[in-house]
């Protein structure tokens, strides 16, 4: 039972971590950005890299892989996305699908497609009502909640925070304040980018590093930025623990249907409470 | 053409404007002048294309063919935000205020561009929106229109009258010499009506407007000059009383089925008989 509820937790945060970014982007520009997914995986990449030079420094290896998102995310949005604007959504899908499908094959080429495993960083347990959890695992749950704590933050209290706030409204009333609203958009892309480059780096531990990996856990991803509504960042939070503990809860009845599960739950939520776009 | 010296020229003027949505053209080579100091109406059926001309104006929609001009410069290319550092500022016909932010926090916002001198120093956009300067230009801004009593409710929870006077204050505070306002009186109750009158006339004069109204009589006291938009073009402009005698502005008018808002406007009913 706690060790369900922990990996749902553990899950969930990891959900959360990738999920902001790519909900942020599509309430600020509007786009699907598939891209993402390749952020998250190359985030996993670097840190396998960086673990090597380092010598098995996770932190310095992290803090690197998380850096080595501002360049990448810069160059897709300024070469890609910024080219797709005020075009239909069909063509962000395809133009990041497609930066996805190249950033996977340079994934391959570059450290080959043999799955990588890393080993758990702290490697402790602590003992929660007689059950043995990996010390990690809480650190990443624990993590998930200050990032947060640090966005809320962001968004209500700092000036560029607000504009942004703002923006997710109505981009041409911010416009009409003498504001470059796009400027901040870009800004929020690469910071939830950053975050993707986390989400993959948090999770390698957990599972291993392949070249599908974000492929993957961006469809879950999509489910928690579907469920919490888009562009919104205390919705996803709450779908993204709501969604974790729906896999963890299933795998344990039936390890298969874990993810079946989510998009289920996904469908339902869209029934009840469809999108508007 | 040499140096146009200042107020030697119109502040605003469109040349051949015209904005396109795929076949549609929804304002169609619209030339328009607005001089120093002056009020300007811009009347018309509902589709004319009076908003798609602001957005025009302001850059939110580029022009397929024309070009648009402040103060004797040529901003058709210029990014919206632009445009608004070089004072042009509009109100939009659906009240467009920021509902989730506090009330204060969209004048902040407004405040920012409008005194760089708040906004030096490379902390400044990470850091709090509340502190000292800005905070204080933010609460002089909403005393103007009348709303710093409320100055920390969540802006949704405001009526949609006190919105549009939010939106004017914004607007003002953002310092324009050009100031366009979309049907700033639309949706309001006549209470509300009045107040806006007041603010906009306490301000007539001080810079130069456009407002746009489907209401007529609200307009014709204030405004030195009329404009009649109808699909996409300028059909008719001048004084406020000879507009509204033009035979084509009454056909237009019957024709779209407002006549009777503004021949009761006028209060000339029975000559229409
Ligand atoms: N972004 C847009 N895309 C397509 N059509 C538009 C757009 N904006 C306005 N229109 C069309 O242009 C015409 C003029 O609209 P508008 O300028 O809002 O008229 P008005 O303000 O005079 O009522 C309308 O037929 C409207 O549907
Ligand atoms: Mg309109």
């Amino acid at each position: 039972m706690i060790s369900v509820v922990a990996y749902g937790l553990t899950v969930g945060a990891i959900l959360y971590i990738i999920s902001i970014g790519l909900s942020l982007t599509f309430g600020t520009m509007r786009i699907v950005n598939f891209a993402h997914a390749l952020i998250y995986t190359m985030g996993a990449y670097v840190l396998f890299t960086m673990l090597r030079v380092t010598g098995g420094n996770f932190v310095l290896a992290a803090i690197v892989g998380v850096a080595a998102a501002v360049p990448l995310a810069w160059a897709i949005e300024r070469f890609v996305i910024r080219r797709l604007y005020g075009q239909s959504i069909d063509y962000a899908i395809i133009g990041t699908y497609a930066v996805l499908l190249i950033g996977v094959d340079a994934t391959k080429w570059i450290w080959g497609a043999t799955p990588l495993p890393l080993s758990d960083p702290i490697g402790k347990y602590v003992n929660v009502l007689g059950v043995d959890l990996p010390v990690y695992r809480l650190v990443v749950i624990a993590l998930a909640v200050l990032i947060f704590a640090g966005l809320e933050l962001f968004f209500r209290r700092t000036v560029v925070g607000k504009i942004v706030v703002a923006g997710l409204e109505d981009k041409d009333a911010v416009r009409s304040l003498g504001i470059r609203v796009d400027s901040y958009f870009s800004l929020v892309f690469i910071l939830g980018s950053c975050l993707a480059a986390l989400g993959g780096i948090l999770y390698a531990p957990i599972t291993t590093i392949h070249p599908y990996m974000g492929t993957h856990v961006l469809l879950l991803s999509f489910a928690v930025v579907l469920v919490g509504g888009l562009g919104s960042m205390r919705g996803t939070l709450v779908a993204s623990f709501a969604l974790g503990m729906v896999m963890a809860v299933t795998g344990r009845v039936w390890g298969p249907a874990a993810e079946a599960m989510v998009f289920a739950v996904m469908a339902v939520v869209l029934v009840l409470k469809p999108i508007e776009v | 053409m040499g140096v146009a010296l200042r107020g030697a020229g119109p502040i605003l003027e469109t040349r051949g404007a015209t904005a396109r949505f795929g076949a549609f053209t929804a304002v169609d080579g619209a030339s328009y002048r607005l001089e120093e100091g002056e009020t300007a109406g811009i009347i018309g059926p509902n589709g004319a294309g009076k908003s798609t001309f602001f957005n025009l104006i302001t850059g939110l929609v580029l022009p397929a063919a024309g070009s648009i001009h402040l103060a004797g410069a040529d901003v058709t290319r210029l990014p919206p935000h632009r445009r608004v550092k070089s004072g042009l500022v509009r109100t939009f016909q659906l009240v467009s205020v920021f509902d989730a932010l506090p009330v204060l926090d969209n004048l902040t916002l407004a405040v920012i561009h409008a005194d760089p001198s708040l906004a030096s120093g490379p902390g400044f956009l990470l850091g709090s929106s509340r502190r000292g300067g800005l905070e204080e230009a933010g609460v002089a801004a909403l005393d103007r229109v009348g709303l710093s009593a409320k100055a920390n409710w969540l802006t949704s929870e405001l009526s949609y009258g006190d919105k549009r006077k939010l939106e004017i204050g914004i607007a003002l505070a953002l310092r324009p010499r050009v100031l366009l306002l979309d049907e700033p009186f639309a949706g309001l109750s006549d209470h509300e009506i009045a107040e806006v009158l007041r603010l906009v006339k306490a301000i007539q004069g001080s810079l130069s407007m456009v407002i746009i109204e489907h209401k007529i009589s609200h307009l014709l006291d204030m405004v030195s000059r009329l404009s009649v938009m109808h699909e996409g073009k300028i059909i008719a402009e001048g004084k406020p009383a000879t507009v509204l005698e033009d035979p084509t502005v009454r056909r237009v008018y019957w024709g779209g089925g407002q006549g009777r808002g503004l021949v009761e406007a006028r209060g000339t009913r029975k000559a229409e008989a």
